[in-house]
């Protein structure tokens, strides 16, 4: 076992174990600084993946940015235990069913793929902003930018909703 | 190509309408000339296979006749719905070139989910028709019925979004050259590998629930219920044959060789989303519900398609999108001038105004199937691409009994506006009954009744 298994075993846990507390812990602001911690560990898992700018860019628009506004919220929104919703055993029940029988699936299909190397520290300089730059403006340059649109139309939808009449 | 930049560019010319142009007519009339416009440049691409833009698209769109064709039928059915609507969009709210440059976006989203080849395109065409229309649903901002739907569109949709992500991940990931492209993903002959059945079942959960079959079905009532009806009328037809497409190309581009393999998967969504379609609209005393729920049952025929997935089938989902969307859209442009949505509210209209009670007749019967409308040819087609598919015939059986369900609901309207009596107020709004709008009633009809006799003329564009 090399040091990359072992970092990217590390690094695994601590993105699941971070996502499992987000998602049961009661303070919504716990959920939230949990939630930076699982950005950090896939940022992790991108410098292991040799995609070096994508993890700064992770770490800084997703734990920074958007985090922030998240926090925001929260606090602005003032949730505690009084305005929680009333909680539906069944509803409940239901879901850890469903949740389950797919993660049982999953882990089921998952088993059945025999890969040689389970973890590969890629090389090379294809994470570099360069070469990324690159691939934007020629092989993907369609999807770059179409996406102009979607963002152009989730403006105007922004506008429309926020202001007033 | 044409079709994917004019309407872009439409949208953003919409948008500066509502900067600079004070009229609240006004925006309509340019939306009009606008679509106009695209409609021609798409008609000339079908024709001459040649764009207007010589853009490097490094193969990741397919302009091939069957997916121009079906732009074609967009632009039709949406040119009808502006004519017919248009006025009723100016009602909504104060943003009404804003609301135009949206629509225009999202047929810029259907003009990709309609010539993507790969996975790439699909999603961002996906999104761009999703996101305005979460807007188009909360458009009307003080009506909490039109905010309940919106955010309960948006927060499922999202969810949504999230599977069809993670289906393109485990795509992106199965296949043994690593690649977005569609036909990177057909396998040869052999079990499906592990991955890639994993990506299929989750494309499939997320396109079910973009196209509202069941199982995914939960949001429609509500969402097409609250959202303002002009706007039901837009997202319950044309996106939604937009999305149908888009499934069908996907499941024949990229997974057509293991077809047997998924196909259990698909009768079974079918038959579901007909029978749940079908049987709770004959509960429903609303009629603009009934019709949300009448589109889930359509939706069990377009179905039908993905199913047989032939070369009638393609020529089906042509004529369905088509004789589907007119007839909706007609029969709500008709719903919006009513001043109660009960059907209640449609009794003895035909003595009021026995042109309404006509036209809506014939989009009403066509949506029910009956002979000499275009929608017993377009369900024709789709039973035809099912028989020709070889195998499972009961489920043409199944598709027959549940049409044959679907007259009830639609003839109680038919029945209300002939033989009940009518009160002493009036049915509709009036002044608002213009004799332009009457006229595309009637054209509307008459178009419908021309697909339902000569579709060959429609099915003929896809062999151009």
């Amino acid at each position: 076992m090399g040091i990359t298994t072992i970092a990217f075993i590390l690094l695994s846990l601590m993105a699941i174990g971070s996502a499992i507390m987000m998602i049961s812990s009661k303070s919504p602001v716990h959920s939230v600084l949990w939630l930076i911690v699982v950005f950090f560990a896939i940022s992790g898992h991108y410098i292991l993946l040799n995609a070096q700018f994508l993890a700064i860019v992770n770490i800084i628009v997703y734990a920074g940015a958007i985090m922030v506004l998240f926090l925001f919220v929260v606090m602005l929104m003032n949730l505690n235990a009084e305005t929680e919703p009333i909680k539906n055993y069944r509803l409940r029940l239901i879901g850890i069913l469903s949740g389950g029988s797919l993660l049982l699936v999953l882990i089921a299909a998952m088993m059945k793929i025999d890969v040689a190397q389970p973890v590969l520290m890629s090389t090379g300089d294809s994470g570099l902003i360069k070469v990324l730059g690159h691939a934007l403006f020629t092989n993907y340059v369609l999807p770059f930018e179409i996406s102009s649109v979607l963002f152009l139309s989730a403006m105007i939808g922004a506008v429309i909703i926020g202001k007033k009449e | 190509m044409n079709a994917i930049i004019l309407t872009a560019i439409w949208g953003v010319i919409m948008m500066f309408c509502g900067v600079f142009v004070k009229s609240k007519k006004a925006p309509k009339f340019i939306a009009i000339t606008g679509l106009l416009l695209v409609f021609a440049a798409n008609a000339v691409e079908l024709a001459t296979k040649k764009s207007f833009f010589n853009i490097q698209v490094h193969d990741m769109l397919q302009m091939d006749s069957f997916n121009l064709a079906f732009l074609a039928v967009i632009f039709g059915c949406t040119l009808v719905f502006f004519l017919l609507s248009g006025a009723d969009v100016e009602n909504v709210g104060s943003h009404v070139a804003e609301y135009f440059a949206l629509i225009f976006f999202v047929l810029c989203g259907v003009s990709l989910a309609a010539t993507f080849n790969t996975l790439l395109i699909l999603f961002i065409g996906i999104e761009i028709i999703s996101i305005p229309l979460y807007i188009l649903t909360g458009s009307d901002k003080r009506n909490l019925k039109s905010n309940e739907a919106a955010l309960k569109y948006f927060l499922m949709g999202a969810f949504s979004t999230g599977i069809m992500l993670m289906g393109i991940a485990f795509l992106f990931g199965g296949n043994p050259t690593a690649s977005f492209y569609l036909q990177h993903l057909q396998i040869g002959v052999g079990p499906m590998p592990v991955l890639i059945a994993f990506g299929l079942v989750f494309m499939l959960v997320a396109l079910s629930f973009k196209v509202s079959a069941a199982p995914f079905h939960f949001w429609t009532p509500d969402v097409y219920d609250g959202a303002p009806t002009v706007f039901t009328s837009f997202m319950s037809t044309i996106v939604k044959a937009a999305g149908f497409f888009a499934f069908l190309r996907l499941f024949q581009n990229a997974f057509g060789n293991m077809h047997d393999q998924w196909q259990h998967l698909i009768i079974f969504i079918t038959i579901a989303t007909l029978l749940i379609g079908n049987v709770t609209a004959v509960f429903q005393q609303s009629v603009k519900r009934m019709l949300a729920y009448s589109s889930i049952a359509q939706a069990g025929f377009m179905l039908l398609a993905v199913f047989a997935l032939n070369d009638r089938a393609k020529e089906g989902i042509l004529l369905y999108a088509a004789a589907y969307s007119l007839a909706t859209i007609g029969f709500f442009a008709i719903l919006i001038k009513m001043e109660d949505y009960t059907i209640d509210g449609f009794n003895g209209l035909a003595r009021q105004q026995p042109l309404l009670a006509f036209t809506a007749t014939v989009f009403l019967l066509s949506l029910t199937g009956v002979p000499l409308t275009a929608g017993f040819q377009s369900k024709f087609f789709m039973l035809m691409a099912a028989v020709e598919n070889g195998n499972n015939f009961w489920v043409v059986i199944v598709a027959v009994l549940f049409a044959a369900v679907s007259a009830y609901y639609y003839f109680r309207v038919i029945q209300a506006m002939y033989f009940k009596e009518p009160g002493n107020l009036p049915l509709t709004r009036e002044t608002e009954l213009t004799g332009s709008f009457k006229a595309m009633l009637l054209i509307t009809a008459i178009l419908i009744i021309f697909i339902g006799i000569y579709p060959e003329i429609l099915v003929g564009w896809m062999y151009h």
